[in-house]
């Protein structure tokens, strides 16, 4: 069958195999239809040879957890995302991936009451010890939040969906840095209410195309409108760095480089940053793979947390996936695991006091076996004001 | 059973009456008993997976796929092929460029990735105990702390498998002053083909007896597997340094290698890479190549730090006399590090020029590189085909590839007629065959060209005394016409297929 791709994207792999040491996946199951040089000669076969898409095929596509960290390991730079986002989006359409009920799961992201709704039964839940472990939900959702106040108009910070309604402290925290930089903030809240990250991947890019033309509508106006969209979620960042791709439009590429991970922006702004206390003990850096692999400006962290942290260290897995990926460590509760296991491993041989990640998919899915993990704006926000 | 299972269901009943029935079930139910249900695949996507690996030959079928995790599942791998009268082909990151994973008539797939496990490290006596799957680079990882390292460095170590180094005698870049893969084996538990194991080799610097071990590194999997491996590790040395050379021809470069090696140093590498790789390689790197250089030479050298400034200023003066334009030295080791990232993923870039690419692994004398590789140029020419060169220097072998798209109707005999005809020019002088890729496959019709029917019976039966049955990776390294070849009847598949 025809999966839509393009056919000269899908003839840039030379089969090489370079990628396969970079697949989290690859690595925990040996397994060639588990790797990204294997996925695209599964393309292939489908969209030029019209192989059947057997239960086998569909499953080397869903273990897929999109980290792509088999993209900057690639010396002929296959768009590899791409390609799997396409593929994903056309077998969705054809009604062989994510079935109804994980469509109607999604739904209440962009819907902040439906969401807030929904978050106080989990907490509900979560309290009452409802919630079964294997779901991995490490944070306690809370009941209600302080709300996010405005204080300028010279940055837009971009709240989200899951993770204002169950880590709203992370967003307050950052919001505090970017004041002492001297940045006058305006979450977006109910103007923005979803990237639509979640459902790209799932193959439904059709709902990403509605959010993102809203978001792009609703953040240009007024005072805002040409403000830099600080982002403190590197998943939510990569997809928004991406509307340009995903709508074609000029709009949507002058949107996309308005957008900024939190990190990222303060590194250009490093001079504006108060000097701060320095932070005692030792700090692991897990880079989140939207940010290292996609936006690759990993380097920012280390560049902001190295001001306030003296002993930053680095893990030894060349940011190998944690492997969360926003669904996937529910979806595929197994294989996720597996790939922490890697992962707490290599953490560990570190011995770290705690662990930075920028992005609330691998906080969670790390704190759901213990490993003691925070943001690195919590870090800032500490070294600034205590 | 919701829609989605419904409709995989039928999607499946589909795919399953597309492949060819077998009289396969018995041979699956006994390997899953032996084995686990999961780490035994017989389906249409992983058969065409394991059908390839990164070379160009196509034409391989896979038979079931197994993914044994210790010694005791090969074994009972390959008591039970015995049984069936099948060939049985090792696995390991499927990174070999001559098709030597490449399956031939439906052998069993023997997949070693999930034997990755790291035995032991002795750093007194200097040896690491590692299981097949232990990815090349892991170990060298594993082994930094403890100031050592794993020398062979193929350009894919930070993918390719010790036990796939082993069975191809791997080199790489390094190896022109630590020697190949064999130089770095000392021992090793194999896996014979009636499911006996053995051990070849030993820890004693001098073992007792015919060198066993040194007949199986290198054999391409058609003795056996290997299932546990002795290697040895190397102390990494106090001080590196890196240079880099550029030039207005490829025979300068050329040149100032046989410069080098004849003024008395040993390099730790010495790799040279023309203008159109070098250009691929930077727009993935970055690492500061020269993109208007016709040609350009990495040299490195290692040792105690007064000797490696001692040397480095004496290549740089080599260059220069040979017509250098620029000289460079890598000022850290990030800058070293990436200098290196270009070089080891050269063939990878490849894609930004061409989605194919066929290379040769030949190795000729140091003082003949500058002729055969102007007759490479010149070769390509002729068939109006791409050509791009990057080689290990310094121990002469020559890694020419020819671009091309497979899409072009009739490339593929070209490519292939031009390919014969550099093989033909390295041998006539004075070269072999291979430097470091094997065989396999793709380079067996031309065994005859290099050695006499004598030699070659000689090869057949030295392999027919570790595998009478001829049925460990049937097929391969034996050119067609020699025994092994022709008793393993490979009617499935059409011998010589390309594209």
């Amino acid at each position: 069958m025809d999966l839509n791709l393009n056919g000269d994207e899908l003839n840039t792999c030379v089969q090489c195999g370079l990628c396969l040491a970079h697949c989290p996946t690859y690595r925990v199951s040996g397994d060639e239809s588990m790797s990204p040089r294997g996925r695209i000669h599964l393309m292939r076969e489908v969209q030029l040879n019209n192989a059947p898409v057997t239960h086998e095929v569909l499953r080397s596509f869903e273990t897929c957890v999109q980290c792509r960290g088999c993209e900057p390991a690639c010396p002929s730079a296959v768009p590899y995302g791409h390609l799997m986002e396409t593929t994903r989006e056309t077998l969705a359409d054809a009604g062989l991936m994510t079935p109804w009920w994980q469509r109607l799961a999604m739904r209440p992201l962009a819907h902040t009451k439906l969401l807030g709704a929904g978050s106080v039964m989990v907490a509900l839940a979560q309290r009452g010890r409802l919630v079964p472990k294997r779901l991995g939900l490490s944070v306690d959702v809370p009941f209600t939040q302080e709300p996010l106040r405005a204080s300028g108009t010279d940055v837009i910070m971009f709240t989200g969906c899951v993770m204002d309604a169950w880590q709203r402290d992370v967003h307050q925290a950052g919001q505090r840095v970017l004041e002492a930089a001297g940045f006058g903030v305006t979450p977006s809240g109910d103007l923005a209410p979803c990237c639509g990250a979640l459902h790209a991947h799932a193959g439904l890019a059709d709902d990403t195309r509605t959010y993102a033309t809203n978001m792009m509508r609703t953040l240009s106006r007024g005072a805002i409108a040409d403000a830099s969209i600080i982002v403190d979620s590197a998943g939510c960042s990569a997809q928004m760095k991406d509307y340009g791709h995903l709508l074609g439009t000029e709009a949507a590429r002058r949107f996309s480089s308005r957008v900024f991970d939190i990190s990222e922006f303060l590194a250009l702004h490093l001079d504006r940053l108060p000097e701060g206390s320095q932070l005692a003990g030792t700090v692991a850096i897990q880079d989140p793979c939207h940010l290292r692999h996609v936006q690759r400006v990993h380097e920012a962290t280390r560049t902001v947390l190295g001001r306030y942290i003296p002993n930053l260290v680095e893990l030894d897995d060349d940011g190998l996936c944690c492997g969360a990926g926003g669904a996937y460590s529910v979806m595929e509760a197994q294989l996720s695991g597996q790939i922490r296991d890697r992962k707490v491993a290599v953490i560990s041989a570190k011995d770290p006091d705690l662990v930075a990640s920028a992005n609330p998919g691998c906080s969670m899915h790390l704190g759901a076996v213990g490993v003691p993990t925070i943001h690195p704006m919590e870090l800032v926000d500490r070294a600034l004001h205590g | 059973m919701s829609m989605l299972e419904k409709a995989r269901r039928r999607l499946g009943d589909r795919g399953a009456r597309a492949e060819p029935a077998t009289d396969d079930d018995r041979l699956l139910s006994e390997l899953r008993l032996a084995l686990a249900p999961d780490r035994v695949r017989f389906d249409g996507a992983e058969r065409s997976l394991h059908a390839k690996d990164a070379s160009v030959f196509r034409g391989g079928v896979a038979g079931p796929s197994c993914f044994p995790v210790n010694t005791e599942e090969v074994q009972a791998i390959m008591r039970i092929a015995a049984a069936h009268g099948r060939g049985v082909v090792p696995r390991g990151a499927g990174t070999g460029l001559a098709g030597g994973a490449i399956p031939l008539g439906a052998p069993i797939v023997v997949a070693l990735t999930k034997m990755n496990r790291i035995l032991s490290v002795d750093t007194d006596s200097r040896v690491a105990w590692v299981e097949p799957g232990v990815i090349n680079l892991d170990l060298t990882r594993h082994l930094t702390p403890m100031g050592f390292h794993f020398a062979p460095d193929p350009s894919s170590q930070q993918v390719c498998t010790i036990g796939g180094n082993l069975a191809n005698n791997a080199g790489g870049p390094h190896c022109l002053a630590y020697g190949v893969t064999n130089a770095h084996i000392m021992a090793m538990e194999v896996v014979l083909a009636d499911g006996d194991v053995a051990m070849l080799g030993g820890l004693d610097p001098e073992p007792a007896g015919l060198d066993l071990r040194g007949v199986f590194v290198g054999s391409e999997g058609t003795l056996g597997i290997a299932t546990k491996i002795a290697v040895r590790i190397t102390k990494n040395r106090p001080a590196v340094r890196t240079l880099l050379l550029s030039f207005d021809s490829v025979s300068d470069a050329a040149n100032t290698v046989s410069g080098i090696i004849a003024a008395g140093i040993v390099p730790a590498a010495l790799e040279v890479m023309d203008h159109r790789i070098t250009v691929a390689v930077e727009n993935y790197v970055g690492a500061g190549y020269p993109r208007d250089a016709a040609a350009v030479l990495l040299a490195e050298v290692d040792g105690l730090d007064d000797g490696v400034g001692i040397d480095a200023d004496r290549i740089a003066e080599i260059g220069r006399q040979h017509g250098a334009t620029d000289v460079r030295t890598a000022n850290d080791d990030n800058e070293r590090a990436l200098l290196w990232k270009g070089r080891k993923t050269a063939f990878g870039a490849i894609a930004q020029i061409a989605p194919d690419y066929y290379l040769h692994d030949t190795v000729v004398p140091r003082s003949e590189l500058a002729n055969v590789l102007e007759k490479v140029y010149a070769i390509a020419d002729n068939y109006d085909l791409k050509v791009m060169n990057v080689f290990h220097a310094g121990d002469g072998n020559l890694h020419p590839l020819l671009l091309f798209d497979s899409r072009e109707p009739g490339v593929l005999e070209r490519v292939h007629a031009a390919g014969k005809e550099i093989v033909e020019a390295s041998l006539d002088a004075g070269g072999v065959l291979s430097g470091e890729h094997g065989i396999g496959v793709e380079k067996q019709a031309y065994m005859d060209r290099l050695f006499s029917d004598d030699d070659l019976d000689h090869q057949d039966r030295l392999r027919r005394a570790f595998d009478p049955g001829c049925r460990a990776n049937p097929g391969k390294v034996i050119p067609m016409g020699h025994s092994c070849a022709d008793i393993q009847a490979l009617r499935r598949v059409p011998t010589g297929v390309w594209g």
